[in-house]
């Protein structure tokens, strides 16, 4: 073992709970990706982290995440690198023009959608940043210092950072922004998120440069919070409108947003982040962000007109990804198209019929035919690989045969006929209707006759938690136990609990892993919860989306972000 | 003459009251609740209901029928007690309503249970001071009301000691709220007045949006109209002159042809041929396969962004007024005048000049005034496909949320333009044709 | 009363007649010919499509946006469907049969025969009518009322009428035969009206008047039947006209509903994937685009031979 560069006292300093980390680390029981998103997060700096996790000797390097894929194209062009850029080729200037929709804007606090984010952060920045290897990092903040029983948290400022209105960044500004997030009037849903706060009293300023936060109840993601993606810093006399007043710390000046039109932003001289060449970042003189509706986008981005298209759906890549101009990257997600039952209803409230649906799901076939093979097949729990606590099981196999069985034994038992007459409703945005079409074909010999009732999105969700049989999209959650209160509990009904599932060993099981903090521990237990959801749970799950990032090759340092973040400072043109 | 004119102007104004009235009547039958696109599916039946009444939506359809038309300030005025009037908010350029109070703006909200004035100052800031004294006794219920203006552009009437927990849309969130207004009037001047109301699906107002889109749909129609006219006549009148010979064949051929691809296939081969594989082969050429505006005057300065538009639109009108125009023509050549002028030994050509086509175009000049209206349907399409910011695309992509207020906005003004060129073209025809009486 | 007299045989004859006529008018027009011949060509498609497809149209059973081959003549789409199966069977929701929505009374969630567009023409012909005799043979009030509201519904450009009653009432086959009827019912009206000013002059309506008919009666037994020529003719266009709004619809993706193939939809989808597989937006496209120049002919050819005929 190498000679680590600081001893597990020094660790123990800066959080009791680090070097318990590191000995899990050494004994492979975690990996390091999950070893740099800890010890960051208790506030031990990220470049230390990575040099703790390089000496230990154990640990897989597991990461489906962030990857780079390279094209490989028939016309031969080099594949894409991601070997770290010297400073000598970096070149300065250059404007990036991308298709996104662009909808009403107006206080980041209340911002809705990722795409308003996109707009918003390109001026105001954020306490902290997770990037696209899922590690938070500090960046308006210097550092952070958590107490060991996480109620108190320490905001430790960078000194010297300007507003693009010659005003420094200080500690007022971040009281002033908490008090937007926590002001009921303003209707942020980071008011939510911060829930272990009780108001700004709970925001304490100990001098210019640092502030206190006195949480109600323990909580480990506070830095993972502050990129949710409302919680840009925002100037201490902010009136609530960022296209009238675009002032903030970020990298560009927002020239010009019309709402469905376009939104035009131009360089700013003095950034406090400097590039590689040692001059102030950004690369970019100019981005253009252009509301087109994505199939004029992808149109464009082939014929050179745009440079990225936001988000692209699977069609997209599939029509982008062999373009020799353009550089795909993937990165896995846990967002997924969840095939759900009413438990509450005939015949879904027996287990062997949903059994038997599940049984139906071909994944590799439902994944190639919806998805283009293009995500990760899954099991039919709401936990994806993705998420620190999933712990690993077998990929169910397709099994029309087994399902019959079962079948059979149903209708024999409520004495009716096969097949079985069920309808499937779904919306039809992503692929969904592939998604149904296939499953429909998959479960013919098995004995379901599914009709299939697919509408426009608007359709599907005036009735989404009302329908017998459905297919319903999840977003992104970085933790399982994040979304699973959500959909599967007793207190869920009647809200977003689609299937009215109820398990009190589910439910007692998951309430035990919200409180564990030792991940390895979080994973035995969701061993358990999986293979309930497994055995007797009320969804299908074929597979996890893969989400693309799609830029021509002429710009470097691009990331894909698994919410389809942009982030732009240090992306430079390589005309 | 003069009479015709009073007739047809009265006729079309008609027309577009009758119009409207069936525009709002089919979605008022037809729409679902809006609440729930606007507010999203997480929201509750309590909050889409009280968000239907800060709509408006609570009223009944024949007052918002007439708020939609005329405005209901005048209306609402005699609840309120003051006259109502619009002020530019200095900040975003958007009208704001307020009443005029002896010359004073005035506004009020409530707050745990007091009634508060706020007044405006030249700057555009108001003070608020406290307005108790405002409260008026409804002698049947014994209880103290208020009807105001409040700071969301509605006349509300606010009860005292029942304030309404109600739920406030502020943008993306929404929080709920005490003291709230018991019925809410939103105040608008009316589509007449220039005001449509606001999108509901951004929030800002549609006249706002809808003024450049219309100028950006002018410009493309224009210009396909300029380019497809004097072709396809051209081409109708060669082929009609030539009936049945070669010629004839291969314009009628190809006109049905061109007609009959519908213009969405054209759109995208040519997106996909001159757009995309031209361009790989050829970096400098003219054409966009996308019409992206990354400025609101792109057309302007670069104008090759309506190539590929005006090119589908071309397709596909220009073998629709040729058939008209030959089918025309077929029928002058075949008139007794011109084959008396013929067989009397004037110069064919002399015939076909002077004679024929002035007589054949008179058809075509109406039918094309007609086709205005054609051209803008073929127009929501090519916006469509080419992501063209126009018109069309405006229409569509309110249809398809159920922006009702940018719907009846929008296809107002294709009826308009409709309309306005159907009067024109009938008195363009009566103006031609001198044997018209004017009945 | 020559009808009322003459003996229910010699009437059958002479319909036997007047249809052998018809079916000389067709074959005596080159172009009437080729036009029946491609429209037949399509309904025997059709037919042929309700008992036999080459595969299954609403399945998935090959790979994916295959180029055409032995297998798949004409390729497959980006599920991996057979496009000869779905161009086959695209042709029933257009012309051979209509889905009616769940709730529908009685025959819910079943299947009617004639197709959305053959419906949409039939509605927008039996609208018409009814509008453009009483305009026509009645006159006045009548006529100044009707001629006004049908100035409003030619008012709205078709494409918006469209929108505006989807965006209303939501997608279905019913809706589309709606929307259909109220663009295509002021045309037929405004040509009915015209026909009408024009035989309500003649002797034997004339004579029914004296004879006392009822209105209906004279509009419908004695006008109707002596219009129905360039009535048929024009609902030729029409239902081509009706294929092209529905192919738009299913383009903007608003056109009837899935699972059965339409071939707008089958364009829409299709174009999403054209960058790497251009072959699937054809069949489609050349399918609405020669059912649509084979009513025209077919419309043409017959005017022309009626025009002479009637010299």
């Amino acid at each position: 073992m190498k000679k680590l560069p600081v001893t597990p006292k020094e660790m123990e300093a800066i959080h009791p709970y680090i070097p318990e980390a590191f000995s899990k680390l050494e004994q492979g029981k975690i990996s390091r990706r999950e070893f740099l998103r800890l010890a960051t997060l208790l506030g031990m700096h990220a470049g230390l982290a990575t040099v703790i996790a390089a000496c230990s000797s154990g640990g897989s390097n597991s990461s489906n995440n962030g990857n780079t894929v390279s094209n490989d194209n028939t016309s031969g062009q080099t594949t894409e690198t991601t070997a770290p850029t010297t400073t000598s080729r970096i070149k300065r200037g250059g404007t990036w023009t991308c298709s996104m929709q662009l909808q009403l804007l107006d206080h980041p606090a209340r911002l809705s959608w990722v795409e308003g984010a996109n707009i918003v952060r390109q001026v105001c920045e954020y306490l902290t940043e997770t990037g696209s290897d899922n590690i938070t990092r500090p960046l308006l903040l210097d550092r952070w210092a958590a107490s060991d029983d996480l109620l108190t948290w320490d905001l430790f400022l960078k000194r010297g950072i300007k507003f693009n209105n010659g005003d420094e960044f200080q500690a007022d500004d971040v009281l002033f922004t908490f008090g937007e997030w926590l002001n009921e009037d303003i209707g942020s849903s980071m008011l939510g998120l911060l829930s272990y706060l009780d108001g700004t009293q709970s925001v304490e300023k100990i001098d210019d440069y640092q502030v206190r936060l006195h949480l109600n109840s323990p909580q480990v993601a506070v830095p993972e919070n502050l990129f949710h993606y409302p919680a840009v810093i925002l100037h201490r006399n902010f009136e609530g409108d960022i296209v009238r007043q675009p002032v903030g710390t970020g990298p560009f000046l927002l020239q010009e947003y019309a709402e469905a039109e376009r939104a035009v932003f131009v360089r700013r001289e003095d950034y406090w982040q400097n590039g590689e060449d040692g001059s102030p970042l950004p690369y970019l003189n100019q981005l253009i962000f252009v509301s087109t509706d994505k199939d004029a986008g992808v149109a464009a981005l082939q014929s050179g007109q745009v440079d990225s298209l936001y988000d692209p759906r699977p069609g997209d890549w599939q029509a982008l990804k062999d373009n020799p101009n353009l550089a795909v990257r993937s990165v896995g997600t846990a967002q997924s198209l969840i095939l759900r039952m009413r438990v509450d209803l005939e015949p879904w409230n027996d287990n062997r019929v949903r059994t038997a649906l599940k049984m139906c799901q071909d994944r590799a076939r439902i994944l190639q035919l919806a998805y283009f093979g293009e995500g990760d097949l899954s099991i039919d729990a709401h936990v994806a690989p993705i998420q620190p606590e999933y712990a690993e099981k077998p990929i169910p196999p397709y099994n029309p045969d087994g399902a019959r069985a079962l079948l059979e034994e149903y209708a024999a038992e409520k004495g009716i006929s096969l097949p079985l007459r069920v309808t499937l409703a779904t919306k039809n945005d992503q692929n969904e209707p592939e998604i149904a079409q296939t499953l429909k074909q998959l479960a013919e010999p098995a004995g379901f006759d599914i009709t299939l009732d697919i509408t426009e999105p608007n359709g599907y969700w005036a009735r989404w938690t009302e329908v017998d049989l459905g297919i319903t999209s999840w977003t992104h959650r970085p933790v399982a136990v994040m979304l699973l209160p959500l959909a599967y509990t007793r207190e869920a009904i009647g809200n977003w609990n689609e299937t009215r599932w109820v398990d009190d060993e589910f439910e007692a099981k998951l309430r035990q892993a919200q409180g564990t903090l030792d991940i390895e521990a979080r994973r035995a237990i969701m061993s358990d919860i999986e293979d309930i959801m497994q055995e007797r749970g009320p969804i299908g799950n074929s597979f996890w989306k893969s989400v693309w990032n799609i830029t021509h090759r002429r710009f470097q340092n691009v990331q894909a972000h698994p919410t389809a973040y942009y982030l732009m400072a240090d992306v430079w043109e390589d005309a | 003459m003069a009479r015709f004119l009073v007739r047809s102007v009265i006729s079309t104004i008609v027309t577009m009251l009758l119009v409207s009235i069936a525009l709002f009547g089919l979605i008022e039958v037809g729409s679902g609740d809006i609440t729930v696109k606007i507010l999203g599916i997480e929201s509750t039946a309590e909050q889409r209901a009280s968000y239907r009444a800060q709509l408006g939506l609570d009223q009944s359809a024949a007052l918002r029928y007439i708020g939609w038309l005329v405005g209901n300030d005048w209306l609402v005025r005699g609840r309120v007690g003051h006259k109502l009037v619009t002020v530019k908010n200095p900040q975003t350029g958007e009208d704001q309503w307020w009443a005029d109070v002896d010359g004073q703006l005035t506004r009020w909200r409530m707050r745990s249970g007091e009634l508060y004035a706020l007044l405006r100052q030249e700057n555009g800031s108001s003070v608020e001071v406290l307005a108790n004294d405002g409260w008026q006794l409804d002698p049947e219920t014994g209880t103290e009301f208020f009807w105001g203006v409040n700071d969301n552009n509605s006349a509300v009437k606010w009860v005292r000691g029942a304030g309404e927990r109600v739920w406030v849309r502020t943008s993306a969130g929404f929080r709920q709220q005490g003291d709230g207004p018991q019925q809410y009037i939103p105040l608008r001047k009316g589509i007449l007045r220039g005001d449509p109301g606001l999108a509901l699906q951004t929030g800002r107002p549609v006249a706002v949006t809808l003024i450049p889109r219309i100028r950006n749909t002018a410009v493309l129609a224009g210009v396909a109209f300029i380019v497809v006219m004097p072709l396809a006549l051209v081409l109708g009148i060669l082929a009609g002159v030539n009936e049945g010979k070669p010629l004839d064949r291969v314009i009628s051929v190809g006109g049905l042809a061109a007609t009959a691809t519908p213009e969405f296939v054209t759109g995208i081969f040519l997106i996909l041929v001159l757009g995309i594989w031209l361009k790989e082969i050829w970096p400098g050429s003219p054409f966009k396969a996308v019409a992206l505006f990354t400025s609101p005057d792109a057309i302007f300065r670069d104008p090759t962004l309506l190539l590929l538009p005006v090119l589908t639109l071309t397709a596909v009108e220009l073998g629709y007024v040729a058939r008209m125009t030959r089918a025309s023509m077929v029928e002058v050549m075949d008139s007794a005048y011109i084959r008396t002028a013929i067989i009397k030994g004037m110069p064919y050509r002399r015939v076909v000049l002077r004679h024929a086509i002035r007589n054949a175009l008179m058809a075509p000049i109406t039918i094309i005034m007609l086709h205005v209206n054609w051209l803008v349907g073929g127009v929501v399409v090519v916006e469509v496909i080419f992501g063209y910011p126009g018109l069309g695309k405006y229409i569509y992509d309110s249809a398809i949320f159920g922006d009702f207020n940018a719907i009846e906005a929008a296809a107002m003004v294709t009826v308009f333009i409709a309309v306005v060129t159907r009067l024109i073209g009938d008195l363009a025809y009566t103006l031609l044709n001198p044997r018209l009486r004017y009945t | 009363m020559a009808a009322a007299t003459s003996s229910p045989r010699t009437e059958q004859l002479s319909r036997l007649q007047r249809w052998g006529k018809t079916v000389r008018i067709i074959f005596e027009s080159r172009v009437a010919t080729v036009g029946l011949m491609m429209v037949l060509f399509w309904f025997l498609l059709g037919f042929i499509s309700l008992v036999w497809t080459p595969y299954r149209p609403n399945f998935s059973d090959f790979e994916q946006n295959l180029r055409p081959n032995s297998t798949n003549w004409l390729g497959t789409d980006h599920l991996g469907r057979d496009i000869l199966s779905r161009l086959m069977a695209g042709t029933q929701v257009i012309l051979l049969k209509t889905r009616l929505p769940g709730d529908f009374p009685i025959l819910g969630g079943k299947a009617i025969p004639g197709g959305v567009a053959l419906w949409g023409v039939f509605g927008s012909l039996t609208l018409g009518s009814v509008l453009g005799l009483n305009a026509g043979y009645r006159s006045g009030w009548w006529d100044q009322i009707i001629m006004q509201l049908l100035d409003a519904l030619i008012a709205f450009p078709q494409i918006v009428l469209y929108l505006v009653v989807i965006a209303a009432l939501g997608q279905g086959d019913l809706v589309v035969i709606l929307a259909i009827t109220v663009t295509g019912a002021p045309g037929v009206a405004r040509l009915v009206r015209s026909l009408t000013l024009d035989i309500k002059t003649r002797d034997y309506i004339r004579a029914a008047e004296t004879r006392g008919e009822s209105v209906w009666f004279i509009m419908f037994r004695e006008i109707l039947p002596n219009i129905r020529g360039p009535l048929l003719v024009d609902s030729m266009l029409r239902v081509g006209y009706a294929i092209f709004a529905i192919g738009t619809l299913g383009f903007l993706g608003i056109g009837l509903p899935p699972p059965d193939p339409d071939w707008g939809n089958m364009v829409n989808d299709a174009r999403r994937n054209i960058f790497f597989n251009q072959w699937a937006v054809i069949p489609p496209s050349l399918a609405i685009a020669t059912l649509v120049i084979g009513l025209n002919l077919f419309a043409d050819g017959l005017r022309e031979e009626i025009n002479r005929y009637q010299k």
